[in-house]
């Protein structure tokens, strides 16, 4: 073990830690998911989760309804419509590429969509 | 005489390198990442730089690649290991004949054990078409220091042993 072992081996520690901060870094920013608003089935709005836009809220005025949207971080509910039974409000937050939010009287769909093909992710790799 | 002592040594070499990365197929790792494994089979990579020298130790890492495909049957791993193996080989020889002044051979299997990685991934990311497998990059360097270290500590104490056997039997 001479002393350029030393070095190297801090040398790579340093390196495949800032690796790993970096990564982590990149990860977290680059993150596909993002909400569709659809008013009777054609899409009205596309919203891309960021931090410019956490605790926004958007009026979604349609003839069919009035919706108000609140966005959290990675996460999206309704805080206010017109509609007789608020369903929509109950439902709460949403978070994930799938889960959706519906408001039938205003003929609202609110959806958390992903750009990444999650159902053909690989399950696992053998090498 | 001399030629056939050494294609038998370099074939007993390739061989306890498949038995090695057979064994380590079976020994179970504290955490699972894909493609993580201790690296047995370069310590005889390793020694066989050491005491034939660089072109032999390729010899040997290909051929140990390739009945490894053989022997367990997957030969998808093959490209992986292939890659690995020969970037890890050309590094370490590299490293080995130019700077073994200054690095022993710890330095020099850390070195094989990072390239390793390295080639891997990125044969991983042209077979998937994907960049973000890179990501495990800085895991997989951050365990080849473990391995590395260790293996280079076994191949040190192999090879003063082995030099001394092959004098007595050569002499």
């Amino acid at each position: 073990m001479t002393k350029w072992d030393k070095c190297l081996i801090v040398f790579t520690l340093i390196a495949s830690l800032m690796g790993l901060y970096y990564v982590k870094v990149y990860v977290s920013e680059s993150s596909s998911k993002y909400i569709s608003i659809q008013v009777d089935g054609d899409e009205y709005k596309k919203i891309s989760f960021g931090t410019n836009m956490e605790g926004k809220t958007i009026d979604i005025n349609t003839e069919f309804g009035y919706n108000k949207l609140e966005i959290g971080k990675d996460r999206v509910r309704i805080i206010e419509a017109d509609c007789p039974d608020k369903l929509d409000v109950k439902q709460g937050w949403i978070y994930n590429p799938g889960e959706i939010i519906v408001c039938l009287p205003n003929r609202l769909i609110i959806e958390i969509k992903s750009d990444e093909k999650t159902d053909d992710d690989v399950d696992y790799i053998s090498y | 005489m001399e030629r056939l002592r050494k294609l038998v040594f370099l074939s007993l070499l390739v061989s306890l390198g498949l038995a090695l990365s057979i064994i380590e197929s079976m020994i179970p790792l504290p955490f699972a990442m894909p493609g993580m494994k201790l690296g047995l089979a370069n310590m005889v990579c390793l020694i066989t730089l050491v005491i034939f020298g660089p072109k032999e130790a390729f010899v040997v890492a290909i051929l140990r690649s390739l009945t490894f495909a053989l022997a367990t049957g997957s030969i998808s791993g093959l490209f992986y290991s292939l890659t690995g193996a020969v970037l890890s080989t050309i590094i370490m020889s590299l490293v080995y004949v130019y700077f073994s002044n200054y690095f022993s051979l710890i330095g020099v299997s850390i070195f094989g054990a990072i390239f390793h990685n390295i080639g891997q991934i990125s044969a991983a990311s042209i077979i998937m078409e994907n960049v973000k497998i890179f990501s495990y990059l800085p895991v997989m360097t951050l365990v080849s220091l473990f391995t590395g270290y260790f293996v280079g500590l076994g191949s040190i104490l192999t090879t003063k042993n082995l030099r001394e056997n092959m004098s007595r039997i050569a002499g």
